[in-house]
């Protein structure tokens, strides 16, 4: 089901009407996948190619940097991961390289869309792990999960301990208080929101807020201005400055006269802690949380 | 069918007027937020100096996002509706519209370029989208003509061949985005009327009025080149000059809206069909007609674009390509 | 009314047409004849003014052709051609209609006036096409569309009328009724008419003047008696040919000799 979704998303990298209409479709009503699937990993694994950036942090943060053979351009953090061999960016790896660095396995993130990639990989022996927590658990499991495979059980588990630490502190801070009206815009122009499926929905209902579009299907909804003017959100999330650069550094124009806008509540975050599923998406939380209940954290 | 007069020219435009205008109201009624019939009613007959119960967010939901939009969508229809009777009537073939000759997806690389490299410029954006559209006509011209000038055949190939090349373009500059830019960049590809830079609406307005107007003022010219270039030279016709009012008059038209919407298809293919079907082949009547006709085919195509998934939104290319193509081969059988 | 004098014309390293010197002269009907490639519907072209870089002069009406601008040209010189594309569906009046465009007053624009419609109606009955004036062009048949074309061009009301291989695809009836209306035309109106076909027979009973062309130069010219001889004819056409009278006009009749 989601597999389909995906295939035909990634046919639709050419200009046929037909194909980018479905993708828009594929892509507004998401993909729900579920935990990290096996595919016949070996005992021992020291050679590893990461085609996601999250997955990428998830490695060095457990520890198991030294076995990262491949990365994908996009792979900027930590700064350690600059030294690896790039395979290509996230849409468009390159399956000889990959094939040269000869990795025992794959990791790949499904939001990539590297569905029809799996299926070569898997001819060429090479074993592929797919992973694409759509929520803070996801976001821990999967570190348990790789942690596990790189042979650093130990170290992910401290890890996950640490970050379950730091997300519970926050929900107690934020507990009690009033959630805030948030309105979390991906883009200003067309205008794109986090919609229920997306990873920062929930992020945001642990930092104290309600997501005025927590509820609309799929992951990044293209999302009406007439519906964002009426929800009057208390507060704006920009995610922008990381990898996105300046762009989306302004609040998109049917929200100017909004409560947020005019209270000066819009909140810069950088992207990459917001749409990276992996251990920054704590500080991301963080972020959050305190820019929306700055009270809390005296 | 008799032959147009100045009389059924004027009633079938003030009908298709009248019919424009309808739509523009009862449309600016719809949307992803219920607004309160008959309050909105009333502001809009007070064209806005009236609150008239709204309050300020429904009002401001009415006259700054709704109706812009509404008018935008107007203007765009109505661009690529007159460009396409244009460009079937010079290219005598029924079945010519804009991007066929390349123009629409040179006005796209025109925007890519403006997005990529001068992302936070917001006037570059249509600068680029009209450059882009010129050389695109710019280079179907030369590469068309021939000793016996630029014949359609020619014109029809080199359009063609400029299409797919562009095409090209824009699918490799689509790799070298990011997956965010990729996603909004291919939303805007299909049309999308989103946009609210209002400052540009009253210059995609004058530019389709005037554009209208001006290959309307061509209508008679037009109506003895669609039979022949040879004979229309013939009978008096300045044939150059009336092929380069129309490329460029066309161009802008196309130009404008694919800056303002992106590439918004079939309104040039079938609304001027449609027209001429109905009203006859005499452009004096036909090209205002589908002008006219553009405009109510876009407002209603965007009505539901961004109704029919409601608070989520289409893009309002996917509407028209739904609508207008099984319209078209209808069309097709029928000729 | 119309001449050329010494006029050249040459393109892509051919000469089409060299030295030619011709004149039209009012209620006159000029058949130009040759082998095909000799530049006879190059000279037609350069006479309508369609040929812009021509070496030596046109003049209509005692002015250069290049000065005067495309409706003017369009108001003297008509061009009946041999068939009209008809992609889009149009009505025989409306077909006509289109040889008034060039006395609209404005540009690309205007309707037709009253004196229009007379005109139009007119030479639609003129032709006989009245019962199918409210017809679709291209539900006419071959002869009809020919009238139609005919038509459109008289509707011009241009005293010159060129025509290229009128008869080409006409069965005999419509060959002659073309032609009977272009001699009429001539004498009723003082017009002037330049035909260039290969019918020689036909040419011999309606043209006051033939012309004969052979790589792109009048090689002789006069009327048919004196132009139309065996000798002539072998000249031109590098073939044998009988030429006797007319048992009923009188006028010469051309038979090619094929030897077994």
């Amino acid at each position: 089901m989601c597999f389909l979704c995906l295939f035909v998303a990634t046919c639709s990298a050419v200009s046929r009407r037909a194909l980018l209409i479905l993708l828009l479709l594929a892509i507004s009503f998401g993909c729900k996948s579920g935990a990290g699937q096996r595919v016949s990993l070996p005992a021992r694994v020291t050679r590893v190619v990461s085609l996601a950036p999250n997955l990428t942090e998830i490695v060095f943060a457990v520890g198991a940097g030294d076995k990262l053979v491949g990365r994908t351009s996009y792979c900027d953090y930590p700064p350690e991961a600059k030294a690896v061999a790039e395979i290509g960016d996230t849409l468009h790896p390159s399956l000889e390289r990959i094939i040269a660095l000869k990795p025992q396995v794959v990791l790949i993130s499904t939001s990539s869309q590297l569905e029809v990639f799996t299926q070569q990989l898997q001819n060429q022996n090479i074993a592929v792990f797919v992973t694409d927590p759509h929520d803070l658990e996801g976001v821990f499991r999967s570190i348990q999960e790789v942690g596990e495979m790189l042979g650093q059980k130990d170290q992910a588990d401290q890890l996950v301990t640490k970050l379950r630490e730091r997300t519970t502190a926050v929900e107690q801070a934020v507990k009690g208080k009033q959630p805030v009206r948030v309105f979390y815009q991906v883009s200003a122009e067309p205008l794109y929101t986090a919609g229920h499926d997306a990873f920062v929905t929930d992020l945001m209902r642990r930092a104290g807020a309600a997501s005025v579009t927590a509820n609309v299907p799929g992951a990044w909804p293209k999302y009406s201005n007439e519906s964002a003017l009426a929800a009057r959100p208390e507060a704006i999330i920009l995610p922008t400055g990381g990898s996105m650069g300046s762009v989306n550094s302004d609040v998109t124009e049917a929200l100017r006269q909004s409560p947020a806008a005019l209270h000066g509540r819009v909140y810069k975050i950088n992207d990459d802690y917001l749409t990276r599923p992996g251990p920054r998406a704590i500080d991301g939380l963080e972020a959050m949380a305190r820019a929306l209940h700055p009270d809390a954290f005296k | 069918m008799n032959r147009v007069t100045l009389r059924k020219t004027l009633i079938s435009c003030a009908l298709l007027g009248a019919v424009l205008l309808l739509a523009i109201v009862s449309m600016s009624l719809l949307g992803s937020e219920r607004l309160p019939a008959r309050a909105s009613l009333c502001a809009l007959a007070s064209l806005g100096s009236s609150a008239c119960g709204l309050t300020q967010d429904q009002f401001d939901i009415l006259f700054q996002i709704r109706l812009p939009r509404i008018l935008l969508a107007a203007a765009v229809g109505g661009s690529l509706a007159t460009a396409g009777a244009g460009y079937q009537a010079l290219l005598r073939n029924p079945l010519a519209e804009p991007y066929l000759l390349g123009i629409s997806n040179g006005a796209a690389v025109g925007t890519m370029i403006s997005l990529v490299f001068f992302g936070a410029i917001e006037w570059t954006r249509p600068l680029l989208a009209f450059s882009g559209a010129f050389a695109a006509t710019f280079a179907v011209y030369r590469l068309a003509r021939g000793r016996a000038g630029a014949t359609p055949e020619r014109l029809i190939l080199a359009g063609v061949i400029v299409t797919t090349f562009l095409s090209s373009v824009i699918v490799f500059v689509t790799t070298l985005m990011d997956a965010t830019r990729i996603r909004s960049f291919t939303f805007w590809l299909l049309g999308d009327l989103s946009g609210s830079s209002k400052a540009l609406l009253p210059v995609a307005i004058t530019i389709t009025i005037l554009g209208a107007l001006t290959l309307t003022l061509h209508a008679r010219s037009l109506n003895l080149l669609m039979l022949g270039e040879r004979d229309a030279f013939d009978l008096g016709v300045e044939v150059g000059r009336v092929r380069m009012v129309v490329f460029l008059v066309a161009s802008l038209l196309v130009g404008s809206s694919v800056a303002a919407s992106g590439s918004v298809g079939y309104v040039g293919l079938v609304v001027p069909h449609l027209a001429r079907l109905s009203l006859g082949s005499d452009n004096r009547i036909s090209i205002p007609a589908a002008a006219l006709g553009g405009a109510l085919f876009v407002i209603v195509a965007d009505t539901v674009a961004r109704t029919i998934i409601a608070p989520r939104e289409l893009p309002v290319g996917a509407i028209t390509a739904l609508i207008g193509a099984p319209l078209f081969i209808y069309l097709l059988k029928r000729v | 009314m119309l001449e050329a004098r010494d006029l050249t014309i040459a393109y892509d390293h051919r000469t089409a047409v060299a030295d030619l010197t011709l004149s039209l002269k009012a209620g006159e009907i000029t058949a130009i004849i040759g082998p095909n490639g000799a530049g006879k519907s190059t000279l037609l072209r350069a006479l309508n003014g369609q040929i812009p870089k021509v070496a030596g002069v046109i003049m209509l009406d005692g002015q250069p052709l290049q000065r005067l601008n495309r409706r003017s040209i369009s108001r003297h010189i008509a061009v009946v051609a041999q068939e009209a594309e008809l992609r889009f569906p149009v009505t025989v009046l409306e077909f006509v209609l289109g040889g008034r465009f060039a006395w609209a007053t404005n540009s690309g624009w205007g309707w037709e006036t009253e004196r229009d419609l007379e005109v139009a109606n007119a030479v639609i009955n003129e032709t006989e096409l009245r019962d199918l004036s409210a017809r679709l062009m291209n539900e006419l048949s071959g002869g009809e569309r020919q009238r139609a074309l005919m038509a459109r061009a008289l509707a011009t009301e241009a005293p010159i009328l060129l025509l290229d291989e009128p008869t080409a695809n006409l069965d005999l009836s419509h060959q002659a009724t073309l032609l009977t209306l272009v001699r009429k035309r001539c004498d009723q109106h003082r017009s002037a008419a330049l035909v260039v076909t290969h019918d020689i027979n036909l040419a011999a009973q309606f043209a006051n003047n033939i012309t004969l062309m052979k790589q792109g130069r009048a090689v002789h010219s006069g009327t048919p008696q004196e132009v139309l001889t065996p000798e002539i004819l072998q000249e031109i056409f590098e073939v044998r040919v009988l030429v006797d009278a007319h048992p009923i006009t009188g006028g010469p009749r051309v038979t090619p000799i094929i030897s077994a």
